[in-house]
């Protein structure tokens, strides 16, 4: 934080992703919700820029922004038209306490932390050159295990959501004769 | 035959007229007067003259580094920059100043490349189609993409009534943003990379998924049954084409063991070998799935113009409208110039690259990509939905990764095994060539598809009858 | 509550959302001023309503103010992709209810005209067809190639070239130029290669295949019971043709097939039509090797008075059987004129085509019918 052009750039993107991250809460309409969530998730990706971790960055914008999005965009698609905006809700009061609770761990980690560990000197030693390789090692190197884990987990998801998707189609094939019969009628009745 | 008299034969009709009166070449040539001829010839030899100065300099290797070296225009920027710090200017402002440069001379290179190719994909599609293109405005009708854009820009801009205001004016901008720094990690010469970022492939990615959610919009926002059709078409293709994507990505990544853009190319010129030698099923992948990620034919259905009329945009008008054409047209170049970095060898050409400017060997290579674009929309009909989810999915996905391990297995073995590249990338070539035809006849022949299913003749009969005879032909 | 809101609530209980698509009558494919009213459930219809009656021009009831020889004007205008035929269908009707006969020279040319007619009509059919798809209209322009020189034809025939009204009743209006004979030879001499070569550009394309096969099939009974005619029947395996089958003019001279499909899918009408083409080359070639010297129209009455009565006559068209139907009742105007319209017919089946497939095949079933909204709304 000693140039003026990242100060500029961090209070920038972080204006931006407070505000949109507000307008998230407050946008009636889901869809303009997303959009700003969107907003929000590029200027976590602009912050991450600052602090020199491209490839976090880049990783943050390909998942949330790019792919993230358009998950919940289908999934508000696929729900009825009712539940299309983004109103009161029941779980306003619980909801402000897990945010508030979440909140104050995260403050208080940042103020407990020691954030001065390199410094001047040190801080450009310190070679943020190549993150890809470095996470690439680390991934696969001290956190092997995390990171089996994590790909096991995903491997379930995968066969979790095959399964769910067998499930309904088994179901739909037996609706789907019965719809046949009422297609039937339908037809007699429109002829 | 009759014995009418000799009517005189049709008068031509204009049209006719013009073609058949229009001077061929060789009247051209002997037409030009005297005068042009010999300033002609003087250009000529002055242009040899410059020509043989260059080279001369270039084997005397006077240029290598020099700010005046035109073959990489990278060391001007350095020398600019250099001359500004001398000056005593503050190095950020010479950072602004040699960045907006930069970014100058990309966006002037892109829009120009926008306005020809409009021209070139009209021209050429006219020529595809026996007809003659746009050739009213300006000589060759060269001036037609500006009238366009004059058009474009005159025209009211339409919001559709029950439209999302505020959702219907972001997609335009945010569909052409990405489109526009897409182009930033393409290197144009060794030292004519604008943003060369150590993880370029994944920045290209990156950029390319954010259109999805633009695209997505346009067709939300508009409260058009169509658009919407549009949306969920490209949306559904764009996030299962983005994974053949990566995943030829990947190969590549793999096999030149970096993911910056202007060391893949580097790789491929020190080896003097395209990638798509070693690699063709990750480069056709590529190619396929990025026709269906910028909605090129055959895999345009997401504005599948005979069904859902203009897809996503089809309720905007005027300049709005002319962005997303842009875009569209600005995708194809830019895949022109990705396809052309990872898998033609970027700015190299076997060492053509010391003579010729980097730079406008990539072009030519886009224009290459950019004209076999252009052929397959002039060619081919469009796949239908399912079909193309199905060839995403059960073809090009599953041949991929399979393609990715066997890279995979390659890359460490080219890392460990001390060998001439010429033997090891040789054997990896003709290992993956055969590969690739294997798996293919194999999961041709899993999915069920025979490729003797040849076109079928109709049943010619000279017998009349009603469903008894349907039945006895339809029976043998 | 039309029967189209019902399907619409029958689906609307599921989990999916149908909504109702109104293709048209300003759309791409739709071959004119057609109007679909789709529910669509994602991609797949569930229910389909056609709408027709943009382009109506009371043509039949005008036509009933005019005399027979001032009615031929109409039938360009009915089906413009074909109007020989429409012309010769008129003529004929009126010339069995008259008696009146055309000479023999005028029943070649109406023949040769006829077919050549059938040729531009199915490389229109075609060409549309596979630009609805997806080919960005490059087989569409090759086809006109043909269909261009074929309209060239009649226009130094007859001056016009999509409104011909060439045939008249006693025989045709002009006889062809003297230029006119080479031309068509030279036509007839590349057509059968550049059918070839639509077969080399198509027939070798899997995508083109993999959209048309088993797409939109008709079987043979439902073709029958829908009343289908033309391409559209024999599609779908029918050998029917009324060239055969109740030979006008002097069709019965010529040696020709007639090509069926096999499963009476978009593919096999599309097969047809093609092969269709080539056997019209060879009716043409024989109908010039055979023409006999001699007028081409006989002299009649400006104003023709049929005995009072009612006749039905049908010609094979492109598209199928068009018949008119005319009843006189002793004066120069017809007292009901109707005209049976083969597109119209063909295109009553496309809901239960339609219904259950995907948008982009219904596109693909509907440019198959090959309509001719001219002749639909009339």
């Amino acid at each position: 934080m000693d140039s003026t052009g990242i100060v500029i750039g961090f209070w920038a993107l972080s204006a931006i992703t407070v505000v949109s991250s507000v307008l998230v809460l407050l946008a009636r309409n889901l869809m303009h919700a997303l959009v700003f969530l969107v907003i929000a998730f590029l200027g976590m990706a602009g912050l991450f820029i600052t602090l020199s971790a491209d490839f976090i960055a880049v990783a943050q914008i390909l998942i949330y922004a790019g792919s993230i999005s358009v998950l919940m965009v289908f999934a508000v698609m696929l729900t009825p038209l009712a539940s299309r905006d983004n109103g009161n809700s029941l779980y306003v009061l619980p909801g402000l306490l897990a945010g508030l609770g979440i909140a104050s761990l995260v403050g208080f980690v940042a103020v407990d932390t020691e954030w001065a560990e390199h410094r001047g000197a040190a801080l450009a030693q310190t070679d943020f050159g190549d993150t890809v390789r470095t996470v690439g090692q680390l991934l696969l190197g001290r956190y092997v295990l995390a990171f089996e884990i994590a790909s096991v987990l995903l491997l379930f998801a995968l066969l979790g959501a095959i399964v769910l998707v067998q499930e309904r189609r088994r179901q739909s094939a037996a609706e789907g004769s019965r719809e046949s019969a009422d297609g039937a009628a339908r037809d007699g009745s429109v002829l | 035959m009759t014995d009418q008299p000799m009517r005189p034969p049709r008068p031509a009709t204009p049209m006719l007229r013009q073609i058949q009166d229009r001077p061929g070449l060789k009247e051209m040539a002997l037409g030009v007067p005297f005068g042009l001829k010999v300033i002609g010839g003087i250009l000529g030899l002055g242009v040899l003259a410059v020509m043989a100065l260059v080279g001369y300099l270039v084997v005397d290797g006077r240029l290598d580094g020099q700010w005046y070296d035109i073959r990489d225009l990278g060391f001007a920027v350095d020398g600019l920059r250099t001359w500004l710090g001398d000056q005593g200017v503050d190095h950020r402002i010479t950072w602004i100043i040699t960045g907006a440069l930069g970014a100058l001379g990309i966006m002037s290179v892109l829009g120009g490349w926008l306005l020809i190719g409009s021209w070139v994909e009209r021209r050429v599609l006219a020529k595809f189609q026996i007809r003659m293109g746009p050739n009213r405005t300006g000589p060759f009708g060269l001036l037609q993409p500006i009238a366009d854009a004059i058009k474009l820009m005159t025209k009211e801009v339409v919001i559709p009534r029950g439209a999302d205001r505020f959702l219907y004016f972001i997609p335009p901008v945010l569909i052409f943003i990405p489109a526009m720094l897409g182009w930033a990690p393409i290197p144009w010469a060794p030292n004519m990379a604008y943003l060369d970022i150590n993880v370029g492939v994944l920045y290209v990615i990156a950029i390319s998924s954010i259109g999805v959610l633009g695209v997505f919009l346009a067709g939300w926002s508009s409260n058009n049954h169509y658009s919407l059709l549009g949306a969920m078409r490209t949306v559904a293709m764009m996030i299962s084409y983005e994974i053949p994507i990566s995943l030829a990505l990947l190969s590549v990544v793999l096999l030149t063991q970096t993911m910056s853009l202007s060391e893949i190319v580097a790789w491929q010129g020190h080896y003097h070998v395209w990638m798509i030698m070693l690699i063709p099923f990750a480069a056709f992948a590529f190619l396929f799935a990025s026709t269906a990620e910028i909605n090129r034919t055959p895999n345009d259905i997401g504005e599948a113009e005979s069904e859902i009329v203009a897809g996503f945009y089809t309720e905007y008008s005027g300049m709005k409208a002319g962005l997303f054409m842009g875009v569209e047209l600005g995708h194809a170049i830019l895949v022109g110039a990705l396809m052309a970095t990872f898998f033609l060898g970027g700015y190299t050409l076997f060492g053509l690259e010391e003579w010729v400017p980097g730079y406008l060997i990539l072009a030519s290579k886009i224009g290459a990509v950019y004209f076999l674009f252009v052929w397959l929309r002039g060619t081919l009909p469009r796949f239908r939905l399912d079909q193309l989810m199905g060839y995403a999915w059960k073809f090009l996905i599953p041949l991929g990764i399979l393609q990715a391990f066997i890279v995979a297995i390659e890359a460490s073995v080219f890392a460990r095994v001390d060998a001439p590249a010429l033997i090891t990338l040789g054997a990896f070539a003709v290992v993956n060539i055969a590969v690739t035809v294997v798996l293919i006849r194999f999961w041709a022949d899993r999915l069920g598809y025979a490729p003797s299913q040849h076109a079928t003749k109709p049943v010619l009969t000279d017998a009349l009858g009603g469903l008894k005879a349907a039945e006895r032909i339809r029976s043998t | 509550m039309t029967s189209l809101e019902r399907s619409v609530d029958s689906i609307g209980t599921g989990s999916a959302e149908p909504f109702v698509l109104n293709i048209g009558p300003q759309h791409p494919s739709t071959h004119g001023v057609f109007r679909l009213r789709v529910v669509m459930d994602g991609e797949v219809i569930r229910d389909l309503d056609m709408i027709v009656g943009y382009l109506h021009r009371s043509m039949e009831k005008l036509a009933e103010e005019r005399t027979y020889t001032q009615n031929i004007p109409f039938t360009d205008r009915a089906d413009y992709l074909a109007a020989m035929t429409g012309n010769l269908g008129l003529a004929l009707a009126v010339e069995r209810m008259t008696g009146v006969e055309a000479p023999e020279r005028a029943e070649y040319l109406r023949v040769i005209f006829s077919e050549l007619q059938r040729i531009a009509s199915h490389a229109m059919a075609n060409g549309t067809l596979i630009s609805d798809a997806g080919a960005w209209q490059t087989p569409l322009l090759y086809m006109f190639r043909e269909r261009e020189k074929i309209l060239d034809l009649f226009e130094m025939t007859c001056g016009a070239r999509l409104t011909t009204n060439y045939m008249r009743i006693g025989g045709v209006a002009f006889e062809p130029p003297t230029e006119f004979w080479p031309a068509l030879q030279e036509l007839l001499d590349e057509l059968p290669d550049r059918t070839d070569e639509y077969a080399q550009l198509l027939l070798d394309n899997e995508i083109f295949l993999a959209r048309t096969r088993n797409v939109g099939i008709i079987s043979p009974a439902d073709a029958i019971n829908g009343s289908l005619t033309g391409p559209a029947l024999r599609g779908s395996g029918v050998p029917w043709d009324l060239r055969k089958a109740e030979p006008y003019c002097v069709y019965d001279r010529f040696d020709f097939d007639i090509p069926v499909g096999k499963v009476g899918d978009v593919y096999d009408r599309f097969m047809v039509r093609m092969e269709e083409v080539k056997q019209s080359v060879r009716i043409i070639k024989q109908a010039v090797e055979q023409i006999p010297p001699g007028p081409h129209k006989n002299d009649i009455p400006l104003a023709l008075r049929p005995e009072p009565g009612e006749i039905y006559s049908r010609i094979e068209s492109p598209r199928g059987e068009i018949g008119f139907y005319l009843v006189s009742d002793g004066t120069p105007a017809p007292y009901r004129f109707h005209l049976r319209s083969p597109a119209l017919i063909n295109l009553s089946l496309l809901r239960e085509l339609g219904t259950g497939s995907s948008l982009p095949d219904a596109v693909v079933t509907l440019g198959s019918i090959d309509i001719v909204l001219g002749e639909i709304d009339r």
